[in-house]
């Protein structure tokens, strides 16, 4: 190393704009939408977020205006592939407020418990991303590997691992026995002391916790005046479940408690879905002791084939926050109009407030798929002092220039 | 000479990994939703299923005149494309006559198009 240089020898000077644009995604960036994060960085700080959607626009709300009732019960499932059976079960309800179809008490105890396991098995899902993206992937193997065992119980009720399929107008499409019942039962007992493992894993671990404690930090009122959803809400603070509020299908036979942390950041969040999935576990094993008596299954065969025209609202508490369906019916055996609402669009689009703050390494998506200094190819400008010239290079420039 | 031994040793063993199409380790219910086919003893050829599927997997195909069964006057029987097929068991709940033969059977991927025609006709030759 030379001396230090002085701005007398300086012959030109660079200026480089002080915000970089990293734009995260959308191939892949981690989570499951093909998302596009813009991301605006000065230095490692970020400045303005932006958030680009539409990439994964499949037209299944005109699609479902083309096809029957019981077509669209199983289109609405494929909306979403973890959260299938609250899709199914929001429509469903939907068109059942319509016809005037009430289930009986045991198939909406099992519609519950399907629900249930679909919550358990998504929040396990969720915090192993976040497991891995953290470099914890030890754990996501752990998570993954336990996930296994309610993808096994949700089988045994339903007749498949993902999806389920089990809502029909009026009922359910299959019944449990009692050896399935203790089938399941015994599943959830391995299940508990994992889950309750993993919770102490994520509030006692000294790496997980100095990676999300204090990061995105969010207000009970900025939460309110964004219209976040789901455990985001709960995870701020903020008592608000669709479960409680509605008392849709059995949630009202059920004890179950709200899980509300007050501290808004990422750790609280995840910590938020674990006590859900333990809050889910107890109620997976309330509804096996307590099913009520009856018949669950309805003849597919002795539904009506038209509805009649009306229009129904209905909402569900979706592992992610609520979902909503609006179905509009003209008379027929076609919808009108079906309007989907996921709670992930909301909390995507209305998110980008969040990110603002924040160094580059902590917008979650982007530690595992992205490397920021592939886009850094921002434009700057090279001074000549001498003559007094003024151009615009890229960045490529500058370095090959400096190895001459 | 350890690491010839160890490399000897390795290219006689077998791999560590789990030989997946010869050793089936994946054990599902009896009753998961798996393939299916049409029994043409009891169908009828009267093409609900293949109305109602919302994978348009299900195709009306005619028998030959010799093979009609008594009760399918119009000879028309199911064929499944598997491919196509999302296993929701639409049509094995609306059929009314039940006539759907169901399997757990999972493990369908093939580098062809797969149909149940061959399955089902099968069924009509069981009874001569």
């Amino acid at each position: 190393m030379g001396a230090k240089p002085t701005d007398k020898d300086a012959e030109i000077l660079i200026k480089i704009p002080i915000s970089l644009d990293v734009p995260i995604g959308p191939q892949h960036p981690a989570i499951h939408e093909p998302v596009m994060l813009k991301i605006y960085a000065d230095g490692e700080e970020v400045v303005h977020a932006e958030i680009n959607t539409g990439y994964n626009h499949r037209g299944i709300e005109k699609l479902m205006e083309k096809n029957s009732y019981y077509k669209d019960k199983f289109i609405a499932s494929r909306i979403c592939g973890i959260c299938n059976t609250v899709h199914e079960n929001c429509y469903t309800r939907a068109v059942e407020y319509i016809a005037g179809l009430e289930p009986s008490e045991r198939a909406k105890h099992l519609r519950v418990l399907v629900m249930e396991l679909e919550r358990i098995h998504s929040h396990m899902i969720i915090n192993a991303i976040m497991a891995e993206i953290i470099g914890f992937d030890t754990l996501f193997m752990y998570i993954m590997r336990d996930r296994e065992l309610v993808m096994k119980a949700k089988e045994i009720v339903a007749g498949h691992r993902v999806l389920a399929e089990l809502h029909m107008f009026g009922g359910v499409r299959r019944d449990i026995d009692d050896v399935k019942k203790e089938k399941v039962l015994d599943i959830l007992k391995k299940l508990e002391p994992r889950i309750k493992y993993y919770r102490r894993l994520f509030e006692e671990d000294s790496s997980i916790y100095s990676r999300l404690a204090e990061v995105g930090r969010l207000k009970s009122a900025e939460v309110l005046s964004n219209s976040l959803v789901g455990p985001i809400l709960r995870g701020s603070g903020v008592k608000s479940d669709v479960r409680a509020e509605d008392k849709y299908d059995a949630y009202g036979n059920i004890p179950w408690n709200m899980v509300v942390r007050p501290e808004g950041d990422s750790l609280a969040r995840m910590l938020v879905r674990w006590d859900e999935a333990l809050e889910s576990l107890e109620m997976c094993k309330y509804i096996l002791e307590h099913l009520p008596q009856g018949s669950a299954v309805v003849d597919e065969r002795k539904l009506p084939r038209t509805f009649p025209p009306g229009e129904a609202y209905a909402r569900v508490e979706a592992p992610r926050g609520e979902l909503i369906y609006y179905v509009v019916s003209a008379g027929g055996p076609n919808p009108y109009r079906v309007k989907v609402r996921t709670p992930s669009a909301v909390n995507i689009i209305n998110s980008a407030f969040s990110y603002i703050g924040h160094s580059v390494a902590d917008v979650p998506v982007i530690l595992v798929s992205y490397d920021p200094c592939i886009s850094c190819m921002e434009r700057a400008i090279v001074m000549d002092l001498k003559n007094n010239i003024e151009k615009r290079v890229p960045l490529k420039y500058i370095a090959q220039w400096e190895m001459q | 000479m350890s690491i010839l031994k160890e490399a000897l040793k390795n290219f006689f063993s077998k791999p560590s990994t789990i030989e997946y199409p010869r050793k089936v380790t994946i054990t599902v219910e009896k009753d998961l939703r798996g393939m299916f086919y049409a029994d043409l003893n009891k169908c009828t050829g009267c093409s609900l299923c293949s109305i109602e599927c919302p994978a348009k997997a299900i195709e009306m195909k005619k028998l030959p005149e010799d093979k009609k069964p008594r009760h399918n006057p119009r000879g028309l029987y199911p064929v499944v494309n598997y491919m196509s097929c999302v296993f929701c068991y639409r049509c094995v709940r609306v059929c009314p006559v039940e006539a759907f033969i169901t399997t757990p059977t999972h493990q369908l991927s093939s580098t062809r198009e797969v149909y149940s025609e061959d399955l089902t006709v099968r069924t009509l030759k069981a009874i001569g």
